[in-house]
């Protein structure tokens, strides 16, 4: 009966208060819903490769080249021939696998269709619990004729059939051979950074044709996976990494006499269920997560929840007046205080769970456009723990917030209440209100800041002068390929011809993409065995015209010249013809020389891993400006640029008019040549866009939950606002009657609302400054750290204005009703 | 001081269109102590709101000295209010936050007055009103009398020519009752009108002039002997 009446009473006190229970249960709802929005994704972000049966005990190993004068260049792959070494040299290894990335084209009928592959050893088996669907999966990767698919691949090349035994033709770089499907395995799930779609197995003696594949010690080829038992702490293997590099290496990466292999060379293991968010280097499998933001998210999750439930005390403990008679009247009819807290926290509780469902609904509504934000498929599983864990979550927070009104509300003594001259309000509970909004508007303000930081960066980032023209691009690619290769001229040649193009080459680099290659280069003048290593870029003629990038002395390579870059082959059959290069002002500093000016025609010789005394020389035509083909993240680099159309791998064209129409005009010349080769292109705006696609999803996530905070905190304020008129009702009455005017009550409420806010700028603006200023540490090219101070200041205002807006309609109403009526009735 | 002619107020609810006031004529010179009295209900406290310009007539005319303040706005009434009338209530409506000579000095708050001499006046005034000693404790640490007697030292600190007074005695005791009528007499023997609803016939006694007021309408005038 007790409890009925509890809930009974919970009910009609919140239909009697709509305002106070709407903006509880609205901003409670809102806050629930970011918070399982994020949730959802930190989940997700979260599970990566967690589902592996020995998934503790499965290591990634990764290899970080530091040439000197360079940044440490991270690979999340390893040499192919570091692997054998692992096992023998390491008690704790049980298995070791490669799985080598390989480009091949499956031939079936007359289709020709390029799939990345894994060459894989045997012993990957022994790691990864793939799920078999038909076939032997253990004999498949015994023999070098086998083929194994994933079930999207089987379906693609075979349909309904049954695809067992079938045939299919591979092409690969090195030759062209029958496979058998001998086994089909499930997909592996999206949420794994091993992208597996067909293997074949590794047989190093199929590829002594390719020239470093199983042959270098400075390529890193494979994902190196490994089992430890279980038990083995990894910092003894990462620990025992130098002596291994330095036991096995054959040699340094830079030649320089002075460096042990091991200063050049690190190599580090990472557990596979980090290889998502922890992972540092090129050539993630699917594009790696963010642990910072995740721990991001979270924290803004939790600001929230924080934001959202003080909200609930304020409101509550404000309302605690109006609630005195009830709990005396309940004290005299013998309630105990005990009785009362658990009256309280249920309401509080109950309020909670409403809030929890309006809050579902909101997640359902928002889902698939936040989805489209970043790019995943989030569900909410109902019949899964979802449910009861959002339940405790909600149960908590709705314990939390109901736990201190509980307390003041039903701490009254009813001889102090039920006097109807009495103020129930105790300075205490004033304070402590104010110091929760304060609480509020710190956090508020510290996420507008922060905010406002990230924004200001990216549009830094986008107005960066990149020192080349992105603009009006059309990217061709896959000239690499065999067919397209030697017919790249003539293919040029017809694209020229287009009256909308204006330029056309090829080139080995193109915009967002991280160019790795380099040379060590050397001028007579040096010391003795010292090199400097420099970005080896190859393109054919007009790319610094066709890219818009300056020459700033010297001049670009001349078709009547006929400069082109010698082969290796031919250096080593003895040609020792000067190559003309064109270097970056970067490496004119590298390379030693005063000025751009002062290395125009100057000799430099190339180590390009010839071995012996062979080298490349070269004489410097030409200095450019700078350029940012890479993300600003990087910085610029010493680069040159030599004159090998046949090492390029894409075309450039610059192009005037409509991009649909250079896109159409292209396409036809491309399928006139190679009716069998699929046409890929790109725009450079575009490549660079989506290297800060991720970033700006998240930055409209941050932007997006950081507005949801301040305004569920604006709610607050509101709701506090309204019942602090309430209660000066009388006060604003007594000013009124001796003299005060509309505006000067309304003065009075916002002030009191202005205090707050004011302290909650002091505290938010140093630490703002100091977690945003680290944050920009971060990037090579940022913006001044006096723009956060800017920001810090627009913070301040804009949240006093918001601040104010949400006050003063209120203050306003009050400030306006005639002064009897506020005396009339006590 | 004041002239009401044919005063009338109404109040309109959904359903119902109650007359508080009904063609009431009453005339108060400067200087005199006026009693209003009659039963609940018949429009004593509706009066007292108009006279104290906290309301407005329906119809008729006010006349505030000379002036006919009966279709002024409320802004304007504020203006004339602040500079002429001082008021004390039944239940002294002190502001709870506030001390007493906070209280005392909210009444010159809304007045140009720099703040050195509003301190003067609110210690001049404390000390006539006896309450001088209290200056810092807060209304809910006095006493009903000693809060009325802060009630009136606020009422009278910005030299009003008019106090206006709603059953001041109403929830005091018979000795603190005696001790603000005497308060009030004094007052009006300075030369302040004062203008009173009570129910009491031994306090409306000090005043010279009684209205008895029925439902509405002035049913007698008596004046003191």
């Amino acid at each position: 009966m007790l409890f009925t009446n509890y809930i009974l009473s919970a009910w009609r006190n919140i239909l009697r208060h709509k305002l106070f229970s709407a903006i509880n249960v609205l901003g409670l709802a809102i806050g629930l819903a970011a918070v399982m929005l994020i949730a959802l994704f930190v989940r997700y972000e979260t599970s990566y490769d967690s589902f592996w049966k020995n998934a503790d005990n499965i290591y990634r190993l990764q290899i970080t080249f530091t040439a000197p004068g360079r940044e440490p260049n991270p690979a999340v792959t390893a040499p192919t021939l570091i692997a054998p070494f692992l096992k023998q040299d390491f008690p704790e290894v049980t298995h070791v696998a490669r799985a080598v990335p390989l480009n091949a084209i499956f031939i079936q009928d007359n289709n020709r269709i390029q799939e990345e592959i894994r060459i894989t050893d045997q012993d990957i088996l022994n790691i990864f619990d793939f799920e078999v669907i038909a076939g032997d999966i253990e004999t498949a990767l015994s023999d070098n004729y086998s083929l194994i698919l994933n079930e999207t691949l089987a379906a693609k090349y075979f349909g309904n059939e049954n695809p067992l035994g079938k045939s299919i033709t591979l092409e690969t770089r090195v030759f062209t051979r029958e496979y058998k499907v001998a086994a089909i395995i499930k997909d592996i799930p999206v949420n794994s950074q091993v992208n597996i779609n067909a293997m074949i197995g590794l047989f190093e003696s199929d590829w002594a044709d390719d020239e470093a594949l199983f042959k270098s010690w400075f390529r890193s080829y494979s994902f190196t996976y490994y089992t430890v038992k279980p038990g083995t702490d990894i910092a003894n293997i990462n620990n025992k990494m130098k002596d291994f590099i330095d036991r096995h290496y054959p040699s340094n990466l830079s030649g320089d006499p002075d460096n042990k292999p091991s200063d050049e060379v690190s190599l580090s293991s990472l557990n596979i269920k980090d290889l998502h968010l922890k992972a540092a280097g090129l050539g993630q499998q699917r594009p790696s997560g963010d642990y910072g933001t995740i721990i991001a998210f979270t924290l803004i999750a939790i600001l929230i929840l924080i934001i959202a439930s003080i909200n609930f005390m304020n409101l509550s403990t404000a309302r605690a007046s109006q609630r005195a008679k009830e709990v005396s009247i309940r004290k005299v009819m013998g309630a105990a205080r005990t009785n009362l807290i658990i009256q309280f926290i249920g309401e509080s509780i109950a309020l909670t769970l409403i809030s929890l469902l309006l809050g579902l609904v909101i997640v359902e509504i928002s889902l698939p456009f936040y989805n489209e934000l970043i790019g995943k498929t989030l569900i909410i599983e109902y019949g899964s723990s979802d449910i009861g864990n959002i339940l405790i979550v909600a149960l908590f927070v709705g314990f939390f917030a109901g736990i201190y009104p509980a307390f003041i509300l039903s701490g009254y003594r009813p001889s102090e209440n039920l006097k109807s001259n009495k103020s129930a309000e105790t300075k205490a509970s004033i304070n402590f209100r104010t110091a929760l909004v304060i609480v509020q508007f710190t956090i508020s303000i510290a996420l507008f800041i922060s905010t406002a930081v990230i924004y200001s960066q990216i549009q830094y980032t986008k107005n960066f002068n990149l020192g080349f023209n992105a603009e009006n691009i059309l990217l061709i690619k896959g000239i690499r390929d065999n067919e397209v290769r030697d017919k790249t001229g003539l293919l040029i040649d017809e694209l020229k011809k287009l009256t909308d193009a204006i330029n056309v080459t090829s080139t080995s680099i193109t915009p967002g993409v991280y160019g790795v290659t380099a040379s060590n280069m050397r001028t007579p003048s040096m010391a003795e065995g010292k090199t400097v290593l420099i970005g080896d870029h190859k393109v054919g003629y007009d790319f610094f015209k066709t890219f818009g990038i300056e020459i700033i002395n010297g001049r670009a390579f001349e078709e009547s010249r006929n400069e082109f870059e010698a082969s290796d082959v031919l250096v080593r059959q003895g040609n020792a013809a000067v190559n003309s290069m064109v270097i970056n002002e970067l490496a004119v500093r590298q390379l030693g020389f005063n000025s751009a000016e002062d290395a125009i025609g100057k000799s430099v010789s190339g180590m390009n891993y010839l071995g012996g005394d062979l080298t490349k020389k070269y004489q410097i035509i030409g200095v450019t400006s700078n350029i940012y083909f890479e993300s600003l993240k990087n910085t610029v680099r010493p680069e040159m640029y030599v004159l090998n159309p046949y090492f390029t791998s894409t075309i450039a064209l610059r192009y005037v008019g409509n991009p649909q129409e250079i896109i159409e005009n292209t396409r036809n010349i491309w399928q006139q040549q190679f009716p069998n080769i699929p046409f890929r292109y790109d725009f450079v705006s575009d490549a660079i866009e989506e290297q800060y696609w991720e970033e700006h999803g998240q930055m409209t996530m941050i932007t997006a939950f950081s507005g949801l905070a301040i305004f569920i905190a604006c709610l607050g304020l509101f709701g506090l606002a309204s019942f602090t008129a309430e209660r000066r009702t009388k006060e604003i009455g007594i000013r009124k009657i001796f003299g005060a005017e509309v505006w000067q009550v309304v003065k009075l409420l916002v002030w009191q609302f202005t205090k707050p806010v004011i302290i909650a700028n002091l505290i938010a603006w140093p630490l703002s400054f100091y977690v945003m200023s680290r944050w920009l540490e971060s990037f090579v090219y940022r913006i001044d750290d006096m723009v956060i101070i800017a920001l810090c200041l627009i913070a301040g205002l804009a949240a006093l204005l918001i601040a104010w807006a949400t006050v003063a309609g209120n203050s306003y109403a009050v400030a306006r009703t005639n002064p009897i009526k506020a005396l009339r009735y006590e | 001081m004041l002239k009401m002619q044919d005063l009338t107020k109404t109040y309109r609810t959904d359903e119902v269109e109650t007359v508080a006031l009904n063609n009431v004529n009453i005339d108060i010179e400067q200087g005199e102590f006026v009693a209003i009295m009659g039963p609940s209900g018949c429009g004593k406290s509706t009066l007292l709101n108009i006279i104290g310009m906290l309301d407005t007539p329906t119809s008729g005319h006010y006349f505030f000295k000379d002036e006919d303040v009966a279709g002024y706005s409320e802004a304007q009434l504020g203006v004339i209010r602040k500079h002429n009338i001082g008021f004390i209530f039944q239940s002294f409506n002190l502001i709870d936050e506030l001390s007493v000579a906070e209280n005392i000095e909210l009444a010159l708050l809304y007045h140009d007055i720099p703040a050195a001499e509003r301190k003067e006046r609110v210690a001049a005034v404390m000390d006539k009103v006896g309450i001088a000693h209290r200056a810092k404790h807060m209304p809910s640490q006095l006493s009903g009398g000693q809060q009325q007697r802060v009630a009136v030292a606020r009422a009278v600190v910005g030299n009003q020519s008019m106090i206006l007074a709603d059953e001041p005695t109403g929830n005091l005791d018979t000795a603190h009752g005696q001790e603000v009528m005497e308060m009030l007499q004094r007052l009006n023997e300075e030369g302040t009108t004062i203008v009173m609803v009570t129910h009491s016939p031994s306090h409306a006694d000090y005043a010279r002039r009684t209205i008895n007021l029925l439902d509405g309408h002035v049913v007698t005038e008596s004046m003191r002997a």
